[in-house]
């Protein structure tokens, strides 16, 4: 592993001796190892090695960036130079800026060293695993991990952050298939930085492969109705993950498109529903430790009992809107469980549908959403009938945030994010 | 450019075993004008040197960020010992690769680096144009971007080459509202293979497209929404090159075949009308240069068009080298790797449907109520060929006549059904190649297509 603290040095008196009025950088060296599986069969083992510089810099208000993976002398001045000569050519504004200083602080996160032994040994077993308790899936593709990071951010304001981070992650893509009949592909995973448990306990990786079994019969689905969907919590992440970027993100704010934009310490939700972003969260592995702009990460709420408490903002476009910059740059999305066990859920549900994952065209910037409910199931009279193909559902995501009718007790913390079940009213459900 | 490091490294390959060694350097210059506000100036390079051996069944890799001698033969030794772990470990006792032809394809073309002053004044030309002739905008954006991968590549067997694949865009992003107050956006991507000094000598030759753009935009203020249901509609080029690409392409490809796609057990069946015709173009289509040219892959198989569908059959797959001795078919160039310290995965190159024989006015006119369909926010496919396209675009068509644009809305079906319904093919092909494709690895792709009378579900509100 290289010096990357001398890199890093290196890299701020060429920022300094080139004219940068304020910088930030980071340097990082990463490993990766990763076995993956294709068509239910081992394909690939790969071990690499990469670094990277990032430097921002600023010149008379103006701004630059660049991005090398090489650590000579002469790349990295001639990096700085094109940082530089970039800032040159833009346009000024008062509004770039980089963190005051912060304390210095040295991060130890995860398990930096790999278990090779152990991981190939869980990969295995989690191979085996599938292959006996779920005979109808086939492996599209697993790809499974460890990445080991160590990284230096420094700016000229004199904060200097130091992070060691490792963690395995496992990635499945796989359908369920009898005879000629095929379900939709489903996409799971995990990030651990812990082998003590076999893989297929962690996250929903099992109940999402008994889910796909479950999808080979389907039932018909005719017709359109208004009803209740419930998204799981793999599908409620994308769908958060469409209503950040429509309503609270830096693009909609600074084109001020954001139907949000009058709505910071206002309802915009139902009050049972709280959505907090905590990267420092113990059941986040290896979380944002400090933002892209050289804040050290806090964790925060988004949106308190219904009311919007933040927009996710970087430090530019908060000081171009004079609204606070996000208290993080993560995406650790934590939803707590709510007072409804999931088996209620269902049984309180007249007609609905259970929706397993969503393929939709991006959401208008107003929120409205459409799309194939895939992996879904019905529900009707408290039951589920049985899965369903070719169904479509379509609504608005501001609109579906004060529809909520039950938030489960059970959550799935797949390392990444800690999400219930939700389910929300008056979503448009059409068959064929 | 590349010094090679590489080329001289073949007598260490090991013996008997596929080998590839690869030195890459990958380049992005970006500019992204928002409102005029300046939020993206960035210039990105980063290189390296990658190593893949194939033993019995099970490929070992390797990579490091390092262009040098020393490297290649770092990571060479690192992929022979990654691929003997497998080996041992999960062997699946497969028979080598079958030989290829052995040749070469020298550089043909090197990258003229614009500096980033002449990105960051394209793109505050097409700004100023749009803030004086588009008065009834919410708001705008211009991103200005090249990107590139020039590789070195040697192979134990197959050519070995040197090449450099740059292309660049402008993409022009106009936000308005409804009269009823819905927000509404349209963009367009300009540009296409090649530099950006080569594809952007002069702002002045994209303001019609913007112009054409501002005036969708407007016919979409007085939008309505879809009628859903099962309707007859006109995908214009652009949608069918996306339902090339994300609804057929993707099942196609012969390690999604052996996951267990739709198009196993289709081969060599009808899955469409016999008007529909799909290649996957390597580097020459229609007599011309074809959107992103391919001539040579990864694994060191020279490119060449994969036919697959004809007259409505469904006749082949994409391979990599290892899939095409499972299917006993010929590779034909699909592997492809994005980063230095990426794999060859299959992908498509420049993936089309055919022209037929029809003017796209008569295809119009024969509709008594459907749609006219002609941009896209985004697509996905599954492997069941069921896709979903998001339409930003589109207009009714009442009695032969088109009428009032649509909001945005979704459209979806399955693949090897829908492309049955097909009864009409226009004889001019539309192609895009802006986008990155998605697959563990993003790849730059083509796709295009003539417009086509079909049928589809389409969602409402």
């Amino acid at each position: 592993m290289e010096d990357i603290k001398r890199i890093a040095e290196k890299t701020k008196k060429t920022l300094q001796g080139a004219g940068a009025q304020k910088a930030q950088f980071t340097v990082t060296e990463k490993e990766k190892h990763e076995f993956n599986v294709d068509g239910g069969e081992f394909s690939l083992f790969r071990t690499l090695f990469d670094r990277s510089l990032s430097i921002t810099a600023y010149k008379d208000n103006k701004k630059g960036s660049a991005f090398i993976n090489q650590f000579d002398d002469s790349s990295i001045n001639s990096a700085v130079m094109d940082c530089i000569k970039s800032a040159e050519s833009g346009i000024p504004d008062e509004a770039y800026d980089i963190a005051p200083r912060q304390e210095a602080e040295t991060f130890r996160d995860g398990a930096y060293e790999p278990d090779m032994d152990l991981f190939f040994q869980r990969t295995r077993e989690l191979m085996k695993d599938i292959t006996e308790r779920h005979p109808k899936i086939i492996m599209e593709q697993m790809i499974v991990s460890h990445d080991k990071v160590h990284s230096v951010y420094q700016n000229t304001n004199g904060t200097e952050f130091e992070s060691f981070t490792g963690a395995y992650s496992v990635s499945l893509m796989f359908s369920a298939h009898e005879g000629e009949t095929t379900t939709s592909f489903f996409g799971s995973g995990v990030y651990t930085d812990s082998l003590d448990r076999p893989f297929i306990e962690l996250g929903s990786l099992e109940k999402d492969l008994s889910d796909t079994e479950a999808q080979l019969t389907t039932i018909p689905m005719e017709g359109k109705f208004e009803g209740v969907i419930v998204l799981t919590p793999g599908s409620l992440g994308g769908f958060l993950g469409s209503a950040v970027s429509n309503f609270v993100s830096d693009g909609v704010i600074l084109e001020k498109t954001s139907i949000w934009l009058d709505k910071l310490e206002k309802q915009v939700a139902d009050s049972r529903i709280t959505i907090s972003l905590c990267p420092g969260d113990s059941r986040i592995v290896c979380g944002e430790k400090y933002t892209y702009d050289g804040f050290r990460s806090q964790d925060y709420d988004l949106i308190k009992d219904g009311v919007l408490k933040s927009f996710m903002l970087s430090l530019y476009v908060s000081n171009k809107s004079g609204f606070a910059p996000a208290k993080n740059s993560s995406f650790s999305v934590i939803i707590e469980g709510g007072d409804t066990s999931y088996e209620d859920m269902i049984k309180n549900i007249k007609k609905g549908l259970i929706v397993g994952r969503f393929s939709g065209g991006q959401p208008g910037v107003n929120g409205d959403f459409s799309g194939v409910a895939k992996n879904s199931f019905l529900i009707e009279d408290g039951k589920v009938k049985g899965a369903v193909s070719e169904t479509m559902i379509n609504g608005n995501l501001a609109e579906l945030l004060n529809n909520l009718v039950a938030i489960s007790r059970e959550t799935t913390a797949d390392g990444t994010t800690v999400l219930p079940y939700m389910a929300f009213d008056k979503v448009v459900i059409s068959g064929k | 450019m590349l010094e090679d490091h590489v080329s001289n490294k073949k007598a260490l390959f090991p013996n008997g075993v596929h080998t590839e060694l690869r030195e890459q350097k990958s380049r992005n210059r970006r500019v992204s004008l928002v409102q005029g506000n300046l939020t993206g100036n960035a210039r990105m390079e980063s290189s390296g040197t990658s190593a893949r051996v194939y033993q019995n069944g099970v490929y070992g890799f390797s990579s490091m960020a390092e262009c040098s001698g020393e490297a290649a033969e770092t990571v060479l030794k690192a992929a022979a010992e990654n691929a003997l772990f497998m080996d041992r470990h999960v062997g699946r006792g497969k028979e080598p690769l079958p030989i290829i032809p052995c040749g070469g394809i020298p550089l043909s073309k090197k990258i003229q680096d614009a500096a980033q002053k002449h990105y960051i004044e394209f793109a505050k030309e097409l700004d100023s144009y749009i803030t004086a002739h588009c008065p009834k905008l919410s708001s705008r954006s211009v991103v200005a971007m090249e990107d590139s991968m020039e590789k070195i590549i040697c192979t134990s067997d197959g050519y070995d080459g040197h090449i450099c694949a740059p292309r660049s865009y402008v993409y022009v992003f106009l936000n308005s509202e409804t009269t009823s107050g819905t927000p509404i956006e349209l963009f367009v991507p300009f540009g296409g293979s090649g530099t950006f000094l080569e594809n952007f000598t002069d702002p002045s030759l994209c303001y019609s497209k913007i112009d054409a753009l501002y005036e969708q935009l407007m016919h979409k203020r007085e939008g309505i929404y879809a009628e859903a249901g099962y309707k007859t509609v006109v995908l214009g080029g652009l949608m069918s090159g996306m339902l090339a690409h994300e609804a057929v392409g993707h099942t196609v490809e012969a390690d999604l075949v052996l996951g267990g796609s739709v198009a196993g057990p289709a081969l060599n069946k009808c899955v469409a009308s016999e008007l529909v015709n799909l290649v996957d173009f390597a580097h020459t289509a229609f007599g011309k240069p074809a959107p992103l040219p391919v001539y040579l892959d990864d694994e060191g198989t020279p490119a060449q068009d994969a036919t697959l569908i004809k007259e409505g059959i469904l006749t082949g797959y994409l391979h990599s080298r290892e899939s095409a001795q499972h299917f006993e078919a010929m590779p034909k160039g699909n592997a492809r790797a994005w980063a230095f310290s990426d794999e060859p995965l299959i992908r498509m190159r420049n993936t089309a449907v055919l022209p037929g024989k029809d003017k796209l006015e008569d295809i119009i006119a024969s509709v008594e109520d459907g749609y006219y369909l002609l941009n896209s926010t985004n697509g996905q496919a599954d492997t069941t060929g069921e896709f979903m396209f998001g339409i930003n675009m589109g207009y009714e068509i009442k009695k032969g006549k088109l009428g009032r644009a649509l909001l945005d809305t979704t459209i979806s079906g399955v693949a090897f059904e829908m492309l049955k319904t097909v009864d009409m093919v226009s004889d001019t092909v539309e192609w895009a190649s802006s986008g990155y494709c998605g697959k563990k690895q993003p790849m730059p792709v083509g796709m295009g297509g003539p417009a086509l009378r079909c049928k589809v579900m389409i969602g409402g509100r």
